[in-house]
């Protein structure tokens, strides 16, 4: 009882912090507008959605608008010439005093980076608009002006180097758990090391082994790589500042790779009776046979599987993202009609703000376990061999029942066993 | 749309980096981390196993100590037994063989009485015998001191003899 009611007033103490937060966070509307401090200029909310979803070649830094964490940019010139150079060079920050009001504003502009070599100038720049908007395009003298082509781009882009951090983070959880082990021998892991390493566990045994069977040991490593590098690339894009922040899984490029392993992994190990049931099904020989219809249906079936997965981690991801951001510009769309109503709408962003990063943090483990779990299931239904078919597409069932079957006559010797015993 | 195109660079470094995290993970990584789980869940069912035979083991090592006991016990009470009983043999025995010897004894002493007796009862015949010859010496003696009682013993004799 007593515990009861320290956790009411732990509870209702952390309300009213919360409270007090809430209520500077309204105040802030009035305080910026009593200062009459303002960026000026009109709020893009579909450009600074894009901003955040997509791409760059900097690195956000917070509370400042103009400053990016410079990163390589790597391209191949329309000769065929590779240059490497940082992303700084291609941006300046302009700065514009409005003359009657006195304000500064900053912006960043695209510059011109001039290299030479081999006694010939190379201009590379940020596209300012047309198809290639804000990525680097090398300019190409052209009667009297300049043509934009797009050189092959493998920069280090702020996703790309959120790519390596994530591998990083993974490679380093993963070696930890193994380095305690070395160390500890069979002693459990406590706190972090026992949490991942429960993660590992609820994967393995209850994800890919339940799925997969006997051919567990073959496919484990890329199932759990897969598992791992998804949720630490969705938790740190959840990150608002620096490490984070990149919307690595809401990027169709990053998913496309995942989906075209798993796809390349089924294929490759495909059996003679997965490829069987693709190209002579057991169907009335009318669906397959003067009209190959049910082939048609599985080969389409083949490419549709991998990309459903490709989607749904892209669409998930990126939704949360675009929900968020959306939140928070809420603040800045209501700041147009007054400080009052610009403190309220703050209260309520944040609060669905919070609500949504927090339902974002179960979403990202949640489609890191389907890509994995369905993975495995397009593995195991690849790998199955001729007596394990049951029923179309549901082989993972069966065996599960025929598992558990046995479990429980194994249960019953158990306790036959205990009786004679206890009679004993 | 931008979001829905997969640009180059990101294709490229993802499936790089995919492709070397899967290859450090699949031969430093998850194999120990299987291997460590799968050996400690064997360790701890065995650990379980052993410790419900250890337990088998103690119940029945307590059962056959108690068998012992009730045994040694059973035995100590016959040796008991037997311990009274050899006791009291003995002391029979003793006393028959004391018994047996005071008789033995006593024979003897019977035997060489008798003896005895019998010499001294031959003794004192002859001494009788001697004392009877004597006094009978003496008598006839006393009687024949005359002639004419010699001449009457003759005459008596030679009567006697006639007769015959």
């Amino acid at each position: 009882m007593r515990l009861l009611i320290s956790i009411k007033e732990g509870m209702s103490k952390r309300i009213s912090t919360l409270a007090l937060l809430l209520a500077l966070v309204a105040a802030f509307p009035f305080a910026m507008s009593a200062s009459g401090h303002d960026d000026g200029g009109e709020l893009d909310v579909k450009e600074i959605i894009f901003e955040h979803l997509g791409d760059g070649y900097g690195w956000e830094v917070p509370f400042a608008h103009v400053y990016r964490i410079p990163l390589p940019v790597i391209v191949k010139s329309e000769d065929g010439k590779w240059f490497c150079f940082s992303s700084d060079d291609l941006t300046e920050i302009d700065v514009t005093e409005n003359k009657e009001t006195g304000k500064v504003t900053k912006h960043l502009v695209p510059v011109v980076k001039i290299i030479k070599k081999d006694g010939k100038e190379y201009r590379f720049t940020l596209a300012k608009e047309g198809d290639h908007k804000d990525k680097v395009v090398e300019l190409i003298p052209d009667g009297n002006g300049y043509r934009e082509y797009r050189p092959l781009d493998i920069s280090i882009t702020k996703n790309v180097a959120a790519l390596f951090i994530a591998a990083i983070l993974v490679t380093a959880m993963v070696m930890g758990l193994v380095r305690y082990y070395r160390r500890k021998g069979l002693r459990a892991p406590r706190k972090g090391m026992g949490f991942f390493e429960m993660l590992v566990s609820f994967v393995y045994y209850d994800t890919i082994k339940s799925t997969l069977g006997e051919s567990t040991k073959r496919f484990a490593p890329y199932l759990l790589t897969c598992f791992f590098f998804i949720l630490t690339m969705n938790l740190v894009g959840l990150i608002v500042i620096f490490p984070g922040g990149a919307n690595l899984t809401g990027n169709i490029a990053v998913t496309l790779v995942l989906a075209f392993m798993t796809f390349v992994v089924t294929n490759i190990f495909g059996t003679k009776h997965y490829w069987k049931e693709i190209f002579w099904p057991d169907v009335p020989l009318f669906l397959k046979f003067p009209l190959p219809i049910m082939q048609m249906i599985e080969v389409f079936g083949i490419f549709t599987k991998p990309a459903a997965l490709c989607v749904r981690l892209f669409a998930n991801m990126m939704g949360g993202h675009i929900i968020v951001i959306t939140l928070t510009l809420l603040i800045f769309i209501f700041a147009a009609f007054g400080a009052g109503v610009a403190g309220g709408a703050t209260v309520i962003s944040v609060l669905f703000s919070i609500f949504m990063l927090l339902l974002d943090v179960l979403v990202s483990f949640i489609q890191a376990y389907v890509f994995t779990l369905l993975s495995a299931l397009f593995i195991s239904m690849a790998v199955v061999k001729e007596h394990e078919h049951n029923a179309e597409g549901d082989e993972a069932y069966p065996q599960k029942e025929h598992r558990d079957r046995q479990e429980i006559a194994e249960e019953k010797k158990a306790l036959a066993d205990l009786a004679k015993e206890v009679d004993a | 749309m931008e979001l829905f195109t997969p640009d180059f660079g990101l294709v490229f470094w993802m499936f790089i980096a995919f492709i070397l995290l899967f290859l450090v993970l699949a031969k430093w990584g998850w194999p120990v981390i299987i291997k460590m789980m799968d050996s400690r869940a064997a360790t701890i069912d065995q650990g379980v196993e052993d410790a419900k035979q250890a337990k088998e083991q103690l119940d029945n090592a307590r059962e056959e100590a108690k068998k012992y006991v009730v045994e040694a016990q059973a035995r100590q009470a016959e040796m008991l037994r037997d311990a009274a009983r050899m006791k009291t043999e003995i002391i029979e025995q003793a006393k028959n063989e004391a018994a047996d010897a005071a008789r033995k004894e006593m024979d003897a002493a019977k035997a060489a009485i008798e003896q005895a007796r019998k010499e001294a009862e031959l003794q004192f015949r002859n001494e009788v015998g001697r004392f009877s010859i004597d006094i009978a010496e003496k008598m006839v003696r006393n009687q024949m001191k005359s002639d004419k009682a010699q001449t009457e013993l003759v005459n008596k004799l030679l009567d006697e003899i006639e007769k015959n």
